[in-house]
């Protein structure tokens, strides 16, 4: 496959641009970053971008959270869904991801499913399952970038690969690096706590990166019926077993439309 | 040292070719410090090296390169350390600051550093590592230089680094690191790119330092702890990290809902929360989230459908930074409630028919009162004759038409109506209406179902019963009110006739409600012996002189309120109240300490005997003679001192009865007396068998006698003598009366014309003074 030689600074440096015409979002993400900063100053911040309260509120109501109508503050919102997943909704606005017109085929699906997959795996792998689902939500991330940069040469990579391990060596092969990989650069440049960026840096090997790459696996099982199967036991470092797939795919589809309704991607 | 000369010359080409100055060795080190592999075995002039300063994100902010076009030589940017050196150290040779930090960066002990060089065809080769290299493969420096990266260092499985060494900035990824002896340490890779993105420096970290791993490792023995102590923990647990969504169940609490973890963790466990419990849980979890510790019973269902209650104890577990969750224990209580429960039915349900006992009927009434717009029909059911079924067929069959008749009642109420067993045969219905027309309905498919015929023992038994229906009304204040309402209605059912319904009429409500005043005042003057008693003298008349023959005790109450309550308003009371047996000892009591009071103060001047009257009720009081045998003992007195007087329609009430007791009273030496004879009915058959020491001739039959009907008292005073008994004359007023009895052979007189009742001073100044008679009026 050709190489291309992506500017990845250039690229981040246009999330920066982008961050710009989104300031809540920043400051949400800066709010966050401080390690003294509380629900109320999160939700004070978040209370200026009525879009993102309205889509923490709204997640925080969900059934994914089991507090349907309950929740009426944004404060109590913010504390529900947790302070990460306030952070991956900014992120999410602050890419510009979730207006794009032009992102790589069965984004938000795949999105979506990895959200689902990665909360639903993330107490095996000892990870919160708000965090889990927010590395989930963040991992495609790069994907949008790596389409940006190379729309069309992308767009064969997504339709000629199969997802997951596969798509990452092609991804590696053709930019350097795959898609999570990139999130995480992304990520540490957002200051994002080091455990999630390592989980996508890892996504091709090392421990770090068992539950993405298991959150992948379970993912591309329910959106791809094609997809060849790669056991659970190696890929999640035996803490799934492929005799625990099924109850956990139902759990995942589950999740994935009451996150959709929620977060309205 | 011609190792370091050879590698120095190798770098300075390098670094030449990169475009900066290989400079030598900084002339103010020693050649001691030149002694090892090292940066200080290098100088770099500052001047000429376009500084690369690490941004707050951690990443890399080049300096804007001021190169002259020939790559030479390059200006430090304004952030640069040697623009910092140049400004702050006013004269000294800034690339001694730079050699300081460069020296102070290479030394680092924790991080091994590499200088590599991409090699288009083949693997980066390594120009130059510091001593922390060495340490992490166990290879020396000299070794290293000039070998391919990739024998050494590689990145995610096994792959080449050369895909990360990126000209635009710094990347970092996880790879591996392979040492002298074969072993291969995990670890993460930095790659810094050289501003000419020729060279890049490689920063390797063990991918968890010491610190890190001893850190990790108290962090797991204590998460381990943690972990066992509260899967193992016999209390089912649950945490939630966020919200609702539990993080963890613990075994117990998987045993309990007899389901795996899996199912539990999520939202999962809410689908095992009773849905009647689900919001209350719900609500409970946003307080504790919001920081307050609860306590809640809630039910959860498990895999078998069964119902578990459980005490919820929530604690909130808050995360800095993160967000807020809560820790919940569950205590099964299931059989521990059961058990309160039943002890809850018996303590409120009848044993016999397993209908509510009055308490619960209580509750359930208030319950209802409680909306002060809820309409609300109360019936009071009295089965009739049940008495007779009892004493003939025995309590057993009794029993059994109780429980039949609960079972008829139940099935004939609406759903939410109530029926209660009030006590022995008495029924309560309550009925969720405020219609009339609806409750009449009730009591009358309840009087329909209730006439179906009963086999007891052989015997058909056509239940019956009187029912009393009141409406909840504005003067209902309570339950006690409503009951006692449909009572009084029961009651005036009773009265009319038996097996009828009676919706409560006011004007009788009143006289009943004063009525039960006045029994509970009439109680209490029992208890508190107010009742007096005053005396009305029997005279003899058989010399010049009467003789006092005896004296009869009169009761009196002196209501506090009402002032004196007429003798047959309260005996009546006391027989409907069951209070005859407590009045009746009273008085017989006190007239017996009357007499033996008098015979100490009066001596040969007290009266002979005391008559006390019987009410008909305690005819049938077996106990009756213990009761006698036992005051007369008590206050030493003679039996022969002692007249019981009963009237004759008592005595005829239940003759068999009545003969056997007074039998037994006569045996005893107790003197017996008909009173009011000639208004009854008495079987002369019975007369005669009566172990009787006296007639009383009626009052009206004396009245009658100065009119010149005299026939009655004539055959009464004639029978008497005929059965060789006494005979008294009551109601004596005039002296015609006297003189007419006297002609008849009547010799003891009784009324106003000789003495009117007197109350116990009186009485005894009258004993004193001789026994005065008034000869009464003469006309």
């Amino acid at each position: 496959m050709t190489t291309v030689a992506l500017d990845i600074d250039r690229m981040l440096d246009s999330l920066d641009r982008m961050a710009s015409q989104r300031p809540v979002a920043a400051r949400i993400v800066a709010t966050i970053n401080k390690e003294s900063s509380g629900a109320a100053e999160l939700a004070g911040v978040l209370g200026a971008d009525v879009a993102l309260a309205a889509k923490v509120m709204k997640l925080a109501n969900s059934a994914y959270f089991g507090l349907s109508g309950k929740v009426t503050s944004l404060q109590f919102a913010v504390t529900v869904v947790g302070f990460n997943t306030v952070r991956s909704i900014a992120t999410v606005a602050l890419s510009g991801v979730d207006t794009a017109n032009a992102l790589p085929t069965g984004f938000w699906k795949t999105s979506m499913h990895l959200a689902a997959a990665s909360g639903t795996l993330g107490q095996q792998f000892r990870v919160r399952t708000a965090d889990a689902m927010c590395v989930g939500l963040l991992a495609q991330l790069g994907t949008a970038l790596l389409h940006q940069a190379d729309p069309q040469g992308y767009e064969r990579v997504v339709l000629t690969t199969d997802l997951g391990a596969e798509r990452f060596a092609a991804e590696s092969c053709r930019y350097g690096l795959c898609g999570p990989q990139l999130t995480a650069e992304a990520l540490q440049q957002w200051r994002f706590p080091a455990d999630m960026v390592e989980a996508l840096r890892a996504v091709q090997s090392g421990t770090e990166g068992a539950l993405v790459r298991t959150a992948y696996e379970l993912t591309a099982r329910l959106v791809h019926p094609g997809h060849r199967y790669i056991s659970l036991e190696r890929l999640s470092g035996n803490r799934i077993a492929e005799s625990q797939a099924v109850a956990k795919m139902a759990a995942i589809r589950a999740d994935v439309q009451e996150l959709r309704n929620a977060l309205g991607l | 040292m011609a190792d370091d000369r050879q590698r120095s010359d190798l770098l300075a080409e390098r670094v030449a070719a990169a475009g900066w100055t290989f400079v030598g060795v900084p002339e103010d080190l020693s050649p001691s410090d030149l002694s090892w592999d090292g940066p200080r075995s290098m100088g770099i002039d500052g001047g000429a090296y376009p500084w690369s300063g690490l941004t707050s994100n951690g990443g890399v902010r080049r300096s804007p390169p001021t190169t002259d076009g020939s790559g030479a030589r390059m200006t430090a940017s304004a952030t640069s350390p040697v623009d910092d050196a140049r400004s702050r150290t006013s004269g000294r040779e800034p690339r001694g600051v730079v050699a300081a930090v460069f020296h102070a960066a290479a030394a680092e002990p924790d991080v091994a550093l590499l200088v590599v060089e991409p090699d288009k065809a083949k693997e980066p080769i390594i120009l130059w590592t510091n001593p922390r290299t060495s340490e992490l493969l166990g290879v020396a420096s000299s070794d290293l230089v000039g070998e391919p990266l990739a024998q050494f260092v590689k990145g995610p499985d096994g792959v080449s680094l050369s895909t990360m060494l990126r000209r635009e900035r710094r990347m970092t990824t996880s790879g591996t690191a392979r040492t002298a002896v074969g072993e291969t340490v995990a670890c993460r890779v930095s790659a810094t790119p050289a501003p000419d993105g020729r060279l890049w420096t490689l920063q390797v970290h063990h991918a968890h330092s010491d610190l890190e791993l001893a850190l990790r490792a108290s962090a797991d023995a204590h998460e381990y702890r943690f972990k066992v102590l509260a899967e193992r923990s016999p209390v089912p647990t649950m945490m939630s990290e966020q919200g609702m969504r539990l993080g963890h169940a613990n075994d117990a609490l998987c045993a309990l809902l007899g389901v795996t973890a899996d199912k539990l963790v999520g939202t999962g466990w809410l689908d095992h929360a009773h849905r009647d419990d689900l919001e209350r849980i719900t609500q409970t979890v946003v307080a504790v989230l919001a920081g307050q510790e609860r306590e809640i019973q809630a039910r959860f269902v498990d895999a078998d459908r069964r119902i578990h209650y459980t005490d919820m104890r929530f604690t909130p577990l808050h995360t800095p930074g993160a967000g807020d969750g809560f820790m919940a224990t569950l205590e099964d209580v299931t059989e521990r409630r059961a058990f309160e429960e039943q002890l809850n039915f018996q303590a409120t349900h009848d044993s016999l028919t397993g209908l509510p006992r009055r308490s619960k009927l209580w509750d359930h009434i208030t319950a209802a009162m409680a909306d002060p717009a809820a309409g609300l029909a109360c019936m009071f059911l009295d089965l009739d004759n049940f008495k007779m079924v009892n004493d003939t067929l025995g309590h057993k069959a009794g029993d059994a038409l109780l429980v039949e008749i609960a079972h008829r009642l139940t099935g004939s109420l609406r759903p939410g109506d109530l029926v209660a067993r009030f006590g022995g045969d008495e029924f309560v219905v309550v009925c969720g209406t405020g219609s009339l027309d609806a409750a009449l309905e009730v009591a009358d498919r309840i009087m329909r179902v209730l006439s179906d015929p009963v086999v007891l023992d052989g015997v058909e038994i056509h239940p019956r019963g009187s029912i009393g229906v009141v409406l909840r009304g504005p003067d209902h204040h309570t339950a006690d009110d409503l009951i006692r309402d449909c009572d009084i209605a029961m009651y005036q059912a009773k009265s009319r006739g038996k097996g009828r319904i009676m919706v409560l009429d006011e004007g009788a409500r009143n006289a009943v409600r004063e009525s039960l005043t006045l029994v509970s005042d009439l109680r209490q003057a029992i208890d508190e012996r107010q009742i007096t008693l005053c005396y009305q003298p029997i005279m003899r008349y058989e010399g010049s002189t009467p003789v006092l023959a005896s004296v009869e005790a009169l009761a009196r109450w002196h209501h506090p309120e009402r002032g004196p309550i007429p003798a047959d308003v309260f005996v009546r009371l006391a027989e409907e109240h069951g209070l005859v047996h407590d009045l009746g000892e009273l008085v017989l009591d006190r007239a017996c300490e009357a007499l033996a009071e008098w015979q100490h103060v009066l001596g040969p001047l007290a009266p002979p005997r005391m008559n006390v009257n019987l009410s008909a009720l305690q005819m049938s009081d077996y106990l009756l003679v213990q009761t006698v045998k036992r005051t007369l003992r008590r206050r030493g007195l003679r039996p022969d001192q002692l007249c019981l007087e009963i009237t004759e329609s008592a005595l005829m009430k239940d003759p068999d009865a009545a003969s056997t007791i007074l039998t037994q009273l006569r045996e005893h030496g107790v003197q017996v007396a008909i009173d009011d004879f000639g208004t009854g009915y008495s079987s002369l058959a019975y007369l005669r068998k009566l172990p009787v020491n006296y007639l009383k001739v009626d009052r009206s039959f004396v009245a009658e006698l100065q009119d010149g009907h005299t026939a009655v008292a004539m055959a009464v005073i004639s029978l008497a003598h005929s059965l060789g008994i006494g005979v008294v004359a009551e109601g004596v007023e005039t002296a015609s009366q006297m003189q007419i009895l006297e002609s008849m052979d009547c010799s003891l007189l009784q009324g106003f014309g000789l003495s009117q009742p007197l109350d116990e001073p009186d009485f005894v100044d009258w004993c004193r003074s001789g026994c005065p008679v008034w000869e009464g009026d003469t006309s």
